[in-house]
């Protein structure tokens, strides 16, 4: 169990003591939740990717921006022209991305190292999926926009995905374990976290569910590999230094971030707001798990 | 003393496990015990408290059997006696171990009150709960009692007995402090698993209390004689 874990845990047993005093949390509840947590850790852990990406290397600057928008700009195009493609390709891209964050120190074959990272980053989603199906589909069906997305969550596919990737997961595990890669306290702390995440995915809603995996798990463990890593060229780098760097780039990302979601509310863009968030994300994802794959392989 | 003698039937698995859980917290007492002569002075002592942790818990689980024969019932007290007394036994250990890496006393008696404190709260919790079991009492002392278990299991994981194993410069203690912080993390989490199987707890529907002592019984065993193993194996191991 790593630090991130044990915060996980305490966070679910105090979050649960709350929320079971509620009946039923609403919607609203959970928005206010989710955003409030993700604007205030989950932005931050991808704004300072161009700092990741310069500290230790010289590229044209004009270069990296030229391709990191360009991306952002293609992936949005995409998600105009095909909607549903580009919600597979953000499931399969955000996978890949938070297992490559989760077991990004591990040394072993990058056929092994390949394999893991999506197994259980789409065991993960799969398992937030198939014990929040019912409402996923309910939020999806309740705006006309993202109803088109609903073919996505097949019950029937999503088991079939929960069981393989969850099985296989803990197969890669138990291999990398006998090849030595991970010891065995590794193993079971890595197990363990699995089953806590299967816990708290089956006791809470879906945002909030994700939102505490996201938070706590993703974003808090990126952060702190980030600080790491700029702290590795100096002792004297503090943690108010990384609040420094971190603190000019996090509030432009949010505010962007809450301009479009305004604009989406005041119908100056045609897409709901879910939608709007759902591309937003995805969209910001996709050059910021490129720049991390750089980042993680250094 | 024959004439008291209790009848059980086959299928009377809790009764089963308290006989079990008696004997094998007895023998692990008295393999301890002797076990002293083959490690060094300094880890002398470990095995003492371990032995002592046995002892005491075979003592408890001769009365405890008894009381369930005798009554069918949770023996409830018995049980919180035999923790609050073998509980900080299994902290001492912590300090115990990390001695000789500089463990304070302090060290020693934050973690003896924070599991004083946890066994009290969950002790309130479980025996002054109304009949037919109140939720909201089971909830207030549940979460009183985690804050202690929090802590010891932060201590173990990350701090203070985490940090001291890691400056012992021994791969045998810092394996053995992280197998024991395994055992605080998995061994232990079934005690408020069965706290909230009690009548009003959380999960008072999925577990029948008797079910509860089959598992306390289970758990105390293996983390009472496996805390003790390790201990063993690493006295052992340093004694070479």
């Amino acid at each position: 169990m790593n630090i991130f874990t044990f915060l996980f845990v305490v966070s679910t047993y105090f979050l649960f003591l709350i929320f079971s005093s509620f009946t039923e949390i609403s919607l609203e509840s959970q928005i206010l939740f989710a955003s409030f947590f993700i604007l205030l850790i989950g932005i931050p852990h991808g704004a300072i990717d161009h700092i990741l990406f310069f500290k230790k290397r010289s590229f044209s600057q004009l270069k990296f921006y030229s391709i990191y928008l360009g991306l952002i700009l293609l992936f949005l195009l995409l998600w105009i022209f095909f909607p549903f493609w580009s919600l597979l390709l953000f499931l399969l891209i955000s996978a890949f991305h938070f297992g490559e964050s989760q077991f990004s120190d591990i040394k072993a074959q990058k056929l092994l190292r390949y394999s893991l990272f999506p197994f259980w980053g789409i065991a993960l989603l799969s398992t937030l999926m198939h014990y929040n199906l019912s409402e996923i589909i309910e939020i999806t069906t309740f705006f006309e926009d993202t109803n088109d997305l609903k073919i996505i969550y097949n019950d029937f596919l999503i088991l079939r995905f929960f069981q393989i990737t969850n099985v296989c997961t803990i197969l890669l595990l138990f291999l990398l374990a006998v090849k030595r890669h991970i010891n065995l306290d590794r193993f079971f702390s890595e197990l363990f976290l699995l089953l806590i995440l299967h816990i708290t995915f089956y006791l809470f809603p879906f945002l909030i569910a994700f939102t505490m995996y996201f938070v706590i798990l993703h974003s808090l463990r990126v952060m702190y590999q980030e600080y790491q890593f700029l702290k590795s060229d100096s002792d004297l780098f503090d943690f108010i230094d990384f609040i420094k760097v971190l603190a000019p780039y996090s509030l432009l990302s949010i505010f962007f971030t809450a301009l479009i979601i305004l604009l989406s509310y005041w119908s100056f863009i045609p897409y709901s707001i879910p939608l709007v968030s759902i591309i937003i994300i995805s969209v910001i994802t996709l050059p910021h798990a490129i720049v991390m794959h750089i980042f993680y392989n250094e | 003393m024959l004439l008291d003698i209790q009848v059980m039937k086959p299928d009377d698995y809790v009764g089963f496990t308290f006989f079990i859980g008696y004997m094998a917290m007895f023998a692990a007492s008295v393999f301890f015990f002797f076990e002293r002569g083959s490690v060094s002075d300094k880890w002398k002592l470990s095995l003492l408290v371990s032995a002592l942790i046995t002892g005491i818990a075979a003592v408890h689980y001769f009365y405890m059997r008894d009381y369930y024969l005798a009554t069918g019932d949770n023996p409830t007290f018995f049980r919180y006696v035999d923790w609050t007394l073998t509980v900080p036994l299994m902290c001492v250990e912590f300090y115990l171990l990390t001695r000789a890496a500089g463990a304070t006393k302090s060290l020693l008696w934050k973690l003896i009150i924070a599991s004083v404190w946890m066994l009290v709260a969950g002790y309130i919790g479980e025996a002054f709960n109304p009949e037919g079991g109140d939720t909201a009492h089971s909830v207030k002392w549940g979460v009183i009692s985690t804050l202690g278990y929090l802590y010891i299991l932060y201590t173990a994981w990350f701090g203070e007995v985490a940090q001291l194993a890691e400056n012992s410069g021994s791969a045998t203690i810092k394996k053995g402090v992280r197998t024991l912080a395994w055992f605080v993390l998995v061994g232990w989490a079934i005690y408020p698993i069965g706290y909230m199987c009690m009548p009003g707890g959380w999960l008072s529907s999925v577990m029948s209390p008797s079910d509860v002592d089959l598992w306390y019984n289970i758990a105390d065993a293996i983390n009472k004689i496996g805390f003790g193993l390790v201990v063993y194996n690493i006295a052992i191991t340093e004694s070479k």
